[in-house]
């Protein structure tokens, strides 16, 4: 059985070896047969890692962690291993991972029915699931920034997928940039890193941290180096724009990016955890950003009328809870909340993209009344919604009610977070609901069939994972312990769900807000995304912009200048010398004897004076 | 007063400062030709001045400039040749019309 652990590396290796086969069906390449085995190939490579991710799994239990090392680099004094290890929690992450990833495929085989370009969106998903895998399986920072960067790259080329769409563009654009930014500065803090620690392995930064002794600027920098990266990944305020742009992408890619990409971010920011830990700004900071997120993301989810923008916010409001979570030192529970929530967020845009698809809009307004005729997808929304918000006995409610028992007593303003946001996204995803299945009947969503088996089937076992995740979770104790349960968190954490849900449905049950007493100015500052558009273009965008036009103008005129003009002198002092060729004999005669007056003026100087 | 070498040096000198005005100045090619007959003149002057006051026994500048006024009548013979025959192509002896080499 240790044959399967030890060739866990091999997990990784199967979507690479089908990202590289599928670009054989790109149409450049395979102009006849079209590029739908592109698909196919990569499904059986992403089952094939499930599988071994499975096995994996049952061979691990009741068993140690076990550790790998390849040298990577050995240069000089600097020797870079390729560290990766297996743990029962990497383990659960790989079937994860690998199992969101064969749903979000086998749904994009029918999703993606009219598309041509398979190839080139089956290897991006399968580049996805090779770098998030070995993300998970990597056991040292250094390889982490590297898959992180990688990822950031896919985030890239997959937004930008259909991008003759101008949209599209520009999205991939801020998704790569914002991103990029946030790497960068995670890179600062690895590469600052290894002078103090010595190591890149978590292990050994783990031991580092308790003991270090760091002056407490240093540490402070550390740590908001380290937790700039996650933010830009997690799509954390203030770099949380990308994730609304990125809705311009397609809908499968969503699927996997909102439920596991942005999990990337949170994974590295749960294991440098115990550095962040060192400086109690960096601490701060931390959960100042998650709760700052949360509620600013669950605030913007309800004002929002596109239905993938919806999820997204939600998305940036749930990381944020993780946060918040990793603030506070629960690196358990935060990792469980990012298992309940990747399930729980997967369900939720595959049955929107469910309607998406047959319905053509994505506007809220203009759908409705789809409950009676699309019920497998409504129900599975409903599961979603049951199983992301804190609905007992579905997967988030167990991990929510621990973050909240933990904070109610120590902090407990967080737990008032907590509990804010839990309210506000139940009324955000029953506002939703509210919108596309209950109601009367829009003129778009008049005849609205069922989508093909193959978007159904993910979503209805996704919808069956969602509701048995309490028994897995059961199983592998995560559940917390019901012997010293403080009952208030519980019943205020079930009091938020259930106000999100009766004040959604009693506002937007008949399809008719009554929201006319809220001002339109505070409607447009969440419905725009409290103008973040507009606070980049003044602020960053503006300063670099002009500062890279100075520059410019600064090499155009100043440094060229100079050069040209020395070559201009040289052809103006030619231009103007040869008039001294006069071709008049006397002249020359002048200037020979003038040359030879002041040679011997020179001459007889000394003799002079 | 007793005539001096520095007199006549200075008298030489001052002829070739003429002679040299002249070579610049003149428009007239003939005219050129005879500012430096002044020129050869002046040099001559100052030959003979020196082996009168500081070689009065072997007079080696007298012999000088008898060579010199030699290669003075055969040079303006040349001379005047030349300019016969820039003459006789460009119809003037006019020293500003002569300028082919101009840039």
């Amino acid at each position: 059985m240790s044959n399967v652990l030890n060739t866990i590396w091999l997990i990784p290796c199967y979507p690479l070896l089908g990202m590289g086969l599928s670009i054989f069906w790109s149409p450049g390449l395979s102009r006849r047969t079209g590029p739908r085995p592109a698909g196919y190939l990569n499904a059986f490579m992403t089952f094939l890692a499930l599988l071994h991710s499975i096995l994996a799994f049952a061979a691990i239990q009741n068993q140690s962690p076990e550790y790998f090392s390849v040298s990577w680099l050995d240069a000089a004094s600097l020797q870079i291993d390729f560290e990766w290890s297996v743990s029962l929690t990497k383990t659960v992450a790989l079937i994860v991972v690998t199992g969101l990833n064969l749903f979000a495929q086998i749904y994009a085989v029918a999703y993606l029915e009219m598309d041509w370009g398979w190839a080139r969106f089956y290897s991006l998903l399968a580049l996805f699931e090779a770098g998030i895998c070995t993300l998970i399986l990597t056991n040292s920072l250094f390889f982490s920034y590297v898959m992180l960067e990688i990822l950031t790259l896919g985030t890239y080329l997959i937004i930008g997928y259909w991008f003759n769409q101008s949209l599209v563009v520009t999205g991939a654009r801020d998704a790569f940039l914002t991103k990029r930014v946030g790497d960068l500065f995670l890179l600062m803090g690895v590469v600052a890193l290894y002078p103090l620690a010595g190591t890149w392995n978590y292990q050994e930064l783990t031991i580092w941290a308790e003991t270090a002794d760091l002056s407490p600027t240093a540490a402070t920098l550390l740590s908001l180096a380290l937790v700039a990266g996650p933010v830009g990944k997690c799509a954390q305020f203030p770099l949380h724009l990308w994730l609304d742009e990125a809705m311009e992408g397609p809908l499968p890619a969503t699927i996997l990016r909102n439920a596991v990409v942005v999990c990337t971010g949170a994974w590295l920011l749960i294991l440098v955890q115990p550095i962040i830990a060192i400086s109690p700004i960096g601490v701060t900071t931390t959960i100042t950003i998650g709760a700052i997120t949360a509620i600013g993301g669950s605030l913007i989810a309800i004002a929002q009328t596109d239905i993938k923008r919806i999820l997204s916010y939600a998305v940036s409001a749930y990381l944020g809870l993780v946060f918040i979570a990793v603030g506070v030192g629960e690196t358990q529970i935060a990792l469980t909340l990012l298992l309940t929530y990747s399930i729980a967020m997967a369900l939720l845009v595959m049955a929107i993209g469910n309607i998406v698809l047959s319905n053509v809009t994505q506007d809220v307004t203009l759908l409705g009344g789809l409950w009676s005729r699309r019920p497998i997808t409504g129900l599975s929304y409903l599961v979603g919604v049951a199983a992301f918000t804190a609905v007992p006995p579905l997967g988030s409610f167990w991990t929510l009610f621990s973050l909240t028992d933990h904070l109610w007593t120590t902090q407990p303003w967080l737990a008032g977070v907590v509990l804010t946001v839990n309210g506000l996204t139940a009324f955000s995803l029953l506002r939703l609901f509210c919108l596309v299945f209950a109601g009367e009947t829009k003129p778009m969503t008049v005849r609205s069939p069922e989508e093909l088996w193959l978007m159904v089937l993910p979503t209805t076992v996704g919808a069956g994972f969602a509701l048995h995740l309490p028994l897995f979770m059961a199983n592998w104790e995560l559940l917390p312990q019901t012997d010293n349960i403080n009952s208030i968190p519980v019943f205020a954490l079930m009091a938020s769900s259930l106000v999100g849900i009766v004040s959604a449905v009693l506002v937007y049950g008949n399809n008719r807000p009554k929201l006319a007493f809220i001002p339109q100015a505070i409607k447009d500052f969440f419905a725009y995304d409290c103008y973040t558009v507009k606070a980049y273009q003044v602020t960053i965008v503006f300063v670099v912009n002009i500062v890279s036009r100075i520059i410019a103008w600064f090499d155009k005129y100043i440094v060229d200048g100079f050069v040209n003009l020395i070559g201009i002198v040289t052809m103006l002092s030619g231009q103007g010398l040869k008039y001294n060729n006069s071709g008049v004999a006397q002249f020359y005669m002048l200037s020979i004897i003038a040359g030879v007056a002041l040679f011997g003026i020179i001459l007889c100087f000394p003799f002079l004076v | 007063m007793e005539l001096q070498l520095e007199y006549y040096l200075i008298l030489a000198a001052g002829l070739f400062c003429i002679g040299i005005y002249g070579l610049v100045t003149s428009r007239n090619v003939v005219r050129v030709l005879m500012s430096i007959e002044l020129l050869l003149n002046a040099v001559n002057l100052n030959l003979i001045g020196f082996s009168s006051f500081v070689d009065p026994v072997e007079i080696k500048g007298q012999v000088f400039s008898v060579f010199v006024i030699i290669v003075a009548a055969a040079e303006s013979a040349v001379g005047l040749a030349i300019i016969l025959a820039i003459y006789r192509n460009r119809n003037t002896v006019d020293m500003e019309r002569f300028n082919l080499l101009k840039w």
